[in-house]
């Protein structure tokens, strides 16, 4: 578009209000986490004092923050890789079938809408120790299931619940993406021999990378800052830290530890973070015109 | 009575680029001025500049005698007629042609008699209800005209309308164009790259290049007398044979083989030119030069011949012919040919102008 | 598929069930639980088929109390949550759609710093921030409020950026046929903008709508007083009762409750909501 209104002074008036509001609610806030990081505060919050670099250099001290890190990673990697390879295989099944797609659809796409912690209640439901349906079953065979106690069971219920939900939007975007593969590729790919095993390997998979890849990226942005319900309703960060993620520790040290300081800090890793990422995102968007 | 006069108008745009240093055109009340030109000639900033859509960074533009450089496009009493249409897809046929009569306020009654007008002059009666979405590409472009017509401007503008319509649309939107301008009288500014669309509607032509005007003029007087080299190929198709030349006592000297006799004062390079129309067959005695035939091109009426005319240099320049009804010389074989003096063109080497 | 192949078809449609099945599975549970009487899990699994409470729960919790450690109707939350989402929603698609008008229809000066600061927004969400963020709501006296709830939330990159998408492909000849037309920017706006804009605002719409419902850590931060909880969070206060006595059938029944609307939303305009979420992303 080369055309614009030759107006001066209301564009300013229509961006205005969006500009107030990311001024009181966002870079504000920024800036505050900005000067707390370089701040210590008493227990009581009385009184401030400024610490220079120190906080981020307790931070990078602390084992448990870089335990946090490690859970941060083995989390978000399970729920991205879990819920991509399930999304792909329903995909392609549902592009498989003639009859009945949008049912399938339909009936795949509504965890969407359910919210993370809520999702994280409705699993704890099933793995609950003394009434959950699977949890009982488990022990029954011998796999003695408490997720309050065992560290590793605790992070298995909330990848589950945290993919749950996911999976529904990555088959929405693979199924576009299948349905937007020409279907004259596949038809020479059959001419040339490829039994449908090969084709997918060779022709619908590449094709579909960009897809996958954009995938990867937003499924690592959402296990790492969007299930924060998911954690908090069901293990808290527990048992002993052991589903404890950034994003958890950040409020857990900022609201139950009162340590703004050392939360202020972490905030702003994290906002590094998320900047990296969304540059990545950004990047890789651009690339993906040429596709 | 003029009704729209652009006095040395140009456009330079901030970053110094200019796209048309000057131009005068002074155009008569209900006249139909064709602008065409190669793309990126600047007609189209042209046709937009005097829309309103473009600032003019040098001259006056009048409209009816009124100095409407700074006015918005609304307030020129103009009406435009985009390539792509433009009509707003979320109304029907009928809010379309209504939208710029309802901005400004006229009442109701007098709309509704307005677009039943026009959509019964343009056959749209049974549309008015369909949004353009349900349309096809020639009643898109019927309802575009429309809704320029409903608003009686002064100037009608047209920015290659017919350019997205096929080939047999075209040349019957094209007729229809111009018997609708006849009847309504209004003065139009119609751009296009066509230059068949351009003989054909127009009263009168600028040929544009670069953002210069290289003729303006009559269809017949751009055929008949091109002043520069570039209007010469642009009108009239094929275009016309150009060969460099001299211009000696003797007459003037194409090759070693070919001399053709003529008394002209100018001395040196020029540039001579004929039309394929005509060339004419004739014996080896009487021909001025000959042709080795390369390709042939019958279509029915007229037969286009493609060749070769050797010159001696070693370097043989292509010519082509264009005969009435069918012929089949043997590709290979010679044509001998005169080239009738009453048609030849003369250019200058150097400054490209006619001699 | 190219080969006509009856039991390749078989096969997918069998996975396909499967995986409706499965991922319908905690649903099922939960909504088995929410009719069972009180204290019938204290003797062992969930069970798998209705019990007979279920209007008894469903009217106790909706128009009672939530449970024991909620002493409110969940129609009152159900009312906060909808003016939390409603209002995230027509907040965020109001300022995005004008910020973005200016963006794509003007050119004016600081116009790429001013695209670079919302932009910046999307880089934050309110999970990273959430201890200033906290202080300043504070600090502007808006804990306990519904504006507390809403307007942090309303500044939102991912609209703008949407708007601003479907405008740069509105073709700039409709735009000078409306100048010619007599339509300024305003008129434009209103007459030509928001109504051909029509399914992306819709489709945002639902996007919002879904984004404000669930929202979970802001609500439960910034409110104490339980008349402003909303329906998502407010599980979480019946889930952290005292040694661990749940009052699972109650849960149950609110869980269902909190995910009806959204659900529904998806459900009942799925078209609109998978173009407005692969458009989103593009």
């Amino acid at each position: 578009m080369s055309v614009y209104f030759p107006q001066k002074k209301l564009p300013y008036l229509l961006v205005l209000p969006q500009l107030i509001i990311t001024a009181i609610f966002f870079l504000w806030p920024a800036g505050q986490a900005v000067l707390q990081a370089f701040y210590r505060e008493d227990a009581f919050g009385l009184s401030q004092q400024f610490v220079g670099l120190e906080n981020f250099v307790d931070l990078f001290s602390d084992p448990l923050y870089y335990k946090s890190m490690l859970v941060t990673m083995v989390f978000s990697f399970s729920v991205a890789f879990l819920g991509i390879g399930v999304a792909l295989w329903l995909a392609v099944m549902a592009d498989r079938v003639i009859r009945g797609k949008m049912v399938y659809q339909t009936l795949l796409v509504w965890p969407y809408a359910v919210a993370p912690a809520l999702a994280g209640v409705l699993w704890w439901i099933l793995f609950d120790p003394n009434i959950g349906p699977i949890a009982l079953f488990l022990d029954r065979i011998g796999l003695h299931w408490n997720h309050f106690l065992n560290g590793d069971q605790a992070m298995i219920l909330v990848v589950i619940s945290a993919t749950w939900k996911q999976i529904s939007y990555n088959f929405l975007f693979f199924l576009a993406g299948l349905q937007a593969i020409p279907r004259s590729l596949i038809e020479a790919a059959a001419i040339d021999g490829a039994s449908s095993f090969r084709r997918f390997w060779d022709i619908v998979f590449p094709l579909l990378s960009p897809t996958t890849f954009f995938l990867l990226v937003v499924n690592l942005v959402y296990a790492f800052f969007d299930t924060f319900g998911v954690i908090d309703t069901t293990t808290q960060g527990g048992p002993d830290g052991s589903t404890n993620t950034l994003v958890y520790k950040v409020f857990k040290d900022g609201f139950i530890g009162l340590d703004s300081g050392g939360s202020a800090a972490q905030s702003i890793v994290l906002m590094a973070i998320v900047g990296l990422m969304t540059v990545i995102q950004f990047r890789f968007i651009e690339r993906k015109v040429q596709y | 009575m003029t009704d729209l006069v652009l006095k040395n108008i140009g456009k330079t745009y901030p970053n110094g680029y200019q796209a048309i240093p000057s131009i005068d055109l002074v155009i008569e009340e209900g006249e139909f001025i064709v602008l065409v030109g190669p793309s990126g000639c600047g007609k189209s900033t042209l046709l937009r500049m005097v829309a309103g859509l473009e600032t003019i960074t040098q001259g006056d533009l009048l409209i009816k005698g009124n100095r409407v450089n700074d006015k918005e496009p609304a307030d020129r009493d103009i009406a435009m007629v985009f390539q792509n249409y433009a009509l707003y897809p979320h109304m029907t046929v009928r809010a379309n042609m209504e939208y710029g009569l309802k901005n400004r306020g006229v009442p109701k009654e007098e709309r509704q008699a307005k677009v039943t007008d026009v959509a019964n002059m343009l056959g749209l009666d049974e549309l008015l209800d369909r949004r353009p979405g349900q349309l096809s590409g020639g009643q898109r472009q019927r309802v575009a005209m429309g809704r320029a017509m409903v608003r009686d401007p002064k100037v009608f503008l047209f920015d290659e309308p017919l350019s997205n319509l096929d080939a047999k649309l075209r040349v019957q939107m094209r007729v229809e164009i111009r018997q609708l301008q006849r009847k309504l009288a209004t003065t139009t500014l119609y751009v296009t790259h066509d230059q068949v669309e351009a003989m054909t509607l127009a009263d009168r032509l600028v040929v544009l290049n670069k953002g210069k005007a290289e003729q303006i003029g009559t269809p017949m007087e751009l055929y008949d007398k091109p002043a520069t080299t570039f209007v010469a190929e642009f009108i009239g198709s094929p275009s016309m044979n150009l060969f460099d030349a001299m211009m000696t006592e003797e007459g003037i000297v194409l090759s070693d083989k070919t001399r053709l006799p003529m008394s002209h004062a100018h001395r040196g390079s020029v540039i001579w030119g004929i039309r394929p129309e005509h060339l004419q067959q004739s014996d080896e005695a009487n021909a001025d030069f000959s042709l080795q035939v390369q390709a042939v091109e019958s279509l029915g009426a007229e037969t286009l011949i493609h060749g070769l005319l050797e010159d001696g240099s070693g370097q043989p320049k292509p010519m082509v012919i264009r005969l009435a009804g069918p012929h089949l010389p043997e590709i290979g074989s010679y044509m001998w040919l005169i080239a009738p003096a009453k048609h030849w063109h003369l250019f200058d080497a150097v400054t490209q102008q006619r001699l | 598929m190219i080969e006509n192949r009856p039991w390749l078809k078989m096969f997918s449609h069998f996975i396909l069930v499967f995986g409706v099945l499965i991922i319908a599975l905690p649903v099922w549970v939960a909504l088995v639980g929410s009719t069972q009487p009180e204290g019938s899990f204290n003797s062992g699994s969930v069970p798998l088929w209705f019990g007979d409470h279920g209007v008894q729960n469903w009217a106790h919790v909706l128009f009672a109390e939530a449970g024991s450690t909620l002493q409110i109707p969940v129609w009152h939350l159900l009312l906060n949550s909808l003016i939390m989402a409603l209002g995230i929603t027509i907040g965020k698609i109001a300022i995005s759609i004008i910020s973005a008008y200016a963006i794509v229809f003007f050119r004016f000066p600081f116009r790429g710093a001013i695209f670079w600061v919302i932009f910046m927004t999307l880089m934050l969400p309110v999970e990273v921030r959430i201890v200033p963020t906290y202080q300043v709501i504070a600090n502007l006296n808006m804990l306990n409020s519904y504006s507390g709830l809403i307007l942090p939330l309303i500044a939102s990159a991912t609209a703008t950026f949407l708007f601003r998408q479907c405008f740069m492909s509105i073709p700039g000849e409709l735009v000078e046929a409306a100048r010619i037309d007599g339509a300024g920017p305003i008129r434009f706006f209103f007459d030509i903008l928001l109504p051909m804009s029509r399914t992306n605002i819709a489709a945002m719409f639902v996007i919002m709508f879904i984004y404000g419902w669930n929202q979970y850590l802001w609500p439960l931060i910034i409110t104490t007083d339980d008349t402003y909880y909303t329906l998502v969070m407010s599980i979480k206060s019946m889930l952290s009762v005292p040694d661990g006595d749940i009052q699972w059938n109650y849960v149950m029944v609110t869980t269902l409750l909190a995910m009806l609307p959204p659900v529904a939303v998806v459900v009942g305009m799925q078209k609109l909501f998978v173009k407005g979420l692969v458009d989103a992303e593009k």
